[in-house]
């Protein structure tokens, strides 16, 4: 078993039970999802309960859904054209999936940040405005502030305020992925979806985006999807574990890792596969 | 023994699985184009620079088969060898042994005197080659050079001495340029101004809105044009007899006498008393007059100045109709239209466009756009100048647009490319922060794309400007007597016909009467051509260098 330090967990003050949510408590309420791509079914009648303020992590093996599952908040599996999606999740008590819901306007509360970094090929500053300028706003003094508030929520502000109008491609990978971070909640959104964030970093820039998603959530709720689970055990309150499709179990991230009820969650924490 | 053709495989193998045989093979490839494109244009830049390069003027004491002695002024042209054989008629006393006899082809101008331009002389025959200081070379506006020695100068009528000739010159050229001007500015703005307000009058009747009241205004307007242009007519009439005042006369190479009046005479000469600098300056002039005159004597003389214009125009015309139209065609192929056989089929078709011969474009560019476009045009817009056309007949938007479609597909296929290139990353990293598909594309998918479409327009230059089949059908003229931009409203006339360097090329190379006067007219052009591509396509170049830059992505 592996041996957690639940520091932060613990101490939560907002300590919370997955199992009586109240409504205010609830950010995102996932209900009967299927997804399908084409024939084959990607997941198999998800329903979880997302809480708010919370880092909720996906952990599970290659190919289990966890990310499919983390695309299906903001919708971006609406790009696949074979993709099916039945079942409903619950933005505000409203389904992101009913008919006349502005996608634009869904992922405008619902950021996410990849797996690679992807700045843009524009200056960091303009990186950081993209959001606001789409969404209409020009004015020189509020986009500064933007850019200065989102920086230095993204842990950026001192590595960058001197040289905002150089390309954002000269960054490092871990302030490039900092800078798409901080791009992402310069738009102020409710819920921010991070997609295995640190996979392609070092372990210095993974633990300054670790200590980063920390302090995210005070603003945020995250949710975060990530194959390394000693990183689900330091940055997540609640833990999903999924297998093949299947939500298999979903608790708060100090008992799913010390004393998990079902046996695939065992194993694979124990690490007999995946 | 044996064993030793066995190493020598082994040998063999080795060097070939070693690569440097491929090695060798690509390099040789690479030398050949190499070499034959620096052959071309060591071929075309030496052939029509020398035409600037001020000649040696031989004078050439001959006496021929029949003892009758002769004297040819020129420059040397041209030197070959042909059999003896040819000449077996002749009485010519050859060297025992000697097979081939060298002639020279030699430039004596003088049109008013022989009607040719040219003449051979054969080598056995000249009995002594001089290169007399004092012999002239006469630049004309018409009947082409004039070889030989000024006799007198003749200032109103009265003889004065040689040394005024370059004062009086240069008195000619400052009227000529003020007749020029006259001519071409104010004289050409008042007839065109005349032009249109016949047409004026022609569209109210047309309309049945012509009333007294108008004609009587029209009139006067049309009065006052016309007293105007008496005026002017008066002064350009005292600047022609200004300029007719004074003559020349040459002795030519057979003692005759020509008066030569100075309104013809562009440029007088010592080609033989310049030394190296004088001859590079000449030649510098000689180029630069090249390329700013118009032409003269059916194109063979002068400058090609409204071909150049034409082909710049014709080509920057052509790149703002197909860069948009090509863009958004490879936008709505790539990004909107359905992943089907009926988008597979349709891209194919587009693919194909491009293997369709231009002078098909020329013919479908004729039908469609000249005459059923450009006529509907006519009867919509310009009825009062029918019968005769204004948009139904060949003209400069009418070449641009074909071949704005023949280059299309280039510029399709290469922003394709550049659209599927772009990493997936980009797209998902918008739309995440709630951007629409069209937003993305703007803002994001376009900039990144933007040095694959300069490649594409890049392409695009480079096909149409070289093309000339099809504008012989759509607008293309040997002489055009109107630059398609001037100082007259609407400045820019899309209408008229233009003239074209590769058709320019093709006339003075072909149709010209005097191919071999033309000859090296025809290099100069073609340098010319290359050289205007080269430079359109550098330009685009440099600018998609400056796009690359700013969109580089990183390295994954």
């Amino acid at each position: 078993m592996i041996s957690v330090t639940p520091t932060a967990v613990a101490d939560s003050p907002n300590k919370i039970d997955l199992n009586n949510l109240t409504p205010e408590q609830v950010a995102l309420d996932i209900k009967n999802l299927n997804l399908y791509y084409g024939e084959k079914q990607a997941l198999q009648n998800i329903s979880m309960a997302i809480p708010k303020g919370q880092v909720t992590a996906f952990i599970g093996p290659s190919g289990c859904g966890k990310s499919t599952l983390l695309r299906c908040i903001n919708r971006m599996n609406d790009l696949v054209d074979i993709c099916k999606i039945t079942g409903e999740i619950n933005l505000h008590g409203e389904n992101i999936y009913g008919r006349h819901v502005d996608v634009a306007e869904l992922r405008r509360s619902v950021g996410m940040v990849f797996q690679r970094p992807n700045p843009f090929p524009k200056s960091i500053y303009e990186n950081v405005v993209y959001g606001l300028r789409i969404k209409g706003e020009n004015n020189r003094r509020v986009l500064d502030e933007a850019v200065e508030q989102a920086l230095k929520s993204a842990a950026l502000w001192n590595e960058v305020k001197d040289r905002l109008h150089e390309s954002a491609l000269g960054l490092s990978g871990g302030q490039q992925q900092r800078l798409v971070i901080a791009r992402a909640i310069a738009i102020q959104p409710e819920v921010l979806l991070l997609d295995e964030p640190t996979s392609a970093l070092d372990p210095i820039s993974t633990l300054t985006i670790e200590e980063l998603i920390n302090d995210l959530k005070q603003q945020f709720t995250v949710v975060i999807v990530t194959h390394n689970m000693q990183q689900a055990a330091r940055v997540s309150d609640q833990t999903a574990f999924m297998y093949m499709g299947d939500l298999i179990e979903y608790n708060d991230t100090n008992t799913l890792f010390t004393t998990p009820s079902k046996k695939k969650t065992e194993d694979y924490i124990t690490g007999r596969y995946g | 023994m044996m064993k030793n053709s066995n190493k020598e495989q082994q040998n063999m193998n080795k060097w070939f699985s070693s690569g440097s045989p491929w090695i060798w093979l690509s390099a040789g490839g690479v030398s050949i184009s190499l070499i034959s494109v620096l052959g071309l244009l060591w071929l075309i830049a030496s052939k029509g620079l020398s035409y600037f390069w001020p000649a040696d003027i031989y004078e050439f004491k001959s006496i021929n088969d029949q003892g009758i002695h002769g004297t040819v002024i020129g420059e040397i042209y041209d030197r070959e060898f042909i059999p003896a054989s040819q000449l077996a008629h002749t009485d010519i006393k050859l060297a025992p042994g000697e097979e081939t006899v060298e002639r020279l082809l030699v430039k004596t101008g003088n049109r008013e005197l022989v009607s040719l331009d040219f003449r051979w002389l054969l080598v056995p025959e000249i009995q002594t080659t001089t290169k007399p200081e004092d012999v002239v070379v006469i630049e004309r506006r018409t009947n082409g050079n004039f070889y030989g020695y000024i006799e007198s100068v003749i200032l109103d009528g009265t003889v004065v001495d040689i040394s005024k000739l370059p004062e009086l010159l240069e008195r000619v050229d400052n009227f000529q340029e003020e007749i020029d001007t006259l001519q071409n500015s104010y004289i050409g703005a008042i007839n065109y101004k005349i032009e249109r307000t016949r047409l004026k009058e022609r569209k109210y009747k047309l309309d049945n809105e012509l009333t007294d009241e108008l004609v009587k205004e029209l009139n006067t307007e049309v009065a006052d044009l016309e007293a105007e242009y008496q005026v002017l007519e008066a002064e350009l009439m005292g600047l022609r007899k200004q300029v007719a005042r004074d003559q020349i006369v040459v002795r030519a190479m057979d003692g005759q006498k020509v008066t030569i009046n100075f309104e013809h005479i562009l440029k007088v000469t010592y080609n033989n008393r310049l030394n190296f600098i004088d001859k590079f300056l000449t030649f510098l002039q000689q180029i630069s007059a090249f390329l700013v005159d118009d032409p003269r004597e059916a194109n063979t003389e002068g400058g090609v100045f409204p071909a150049i214009f034409g082909t710049v125009l014709m080509v920057l015309l052509m790149t703002v109709i197909v860069s948009p139209f090509g863009v958004i065609a490879a936008i709505y192929l790539h990004e909107y239209a359905g992943k089907n056989a009926f988008t597979k089929l349709l891209r194919i078709a587009v693919i194909n466009l491009a293997g369709v011969p231009s002078i098909v474009y020329g013919v479908f560019g004729l039908g469609f756009f000249v005459y059923m476009v450009g006529g509907s045009l006519d009867q919509l817009f310009y009825p009062e100048t029918l019968p005769s056309p204004t948009f139904g007949t060949p003209g400069v938007m009418w070449s641009a647009i074909t071949l704005a479609i023949l280059t299309l597909p280039v510029v399709i296929v290469s922003t394709e490319e550049g659209l599927s290139r772009i990493p997936s990353a980009m797209r998902h990293g918008s739309l995440a922060l709630g951007a629409t598909k069209a937003e993305t594309l703007w803002r994001i998918i376009l900039p990144i794309a933007s040095p694959a479409i300069m490649t594409g327009i890049i392409l695009a230059i480079a096909r149409a400007a070289g093309e000339v089949a099809p504008l012989m059908l759509v607008g293309v003229v040997k002489m055009a007597p109107n630059l398609p931009l001037d100082g007259n409203f609407p400045f820019l006339h899309l209408d008229r016909k233009f003239m074209h360097l590769g058709f320019h090329i093709y006339d003075v190379g072909f149709q010209s009467p005097n191919v071999e006067a033309a000859r090296p007219l025809v290099y100069a052009t073609a340098l010319l051509l290359v050289t205007i591509i080269v430079g359109l396509n550098m330009t685009a170049v440099s600018v998609r260098n400056k796009l690359r830059e700013k969109y580089r992505m990183l390295e994954h």
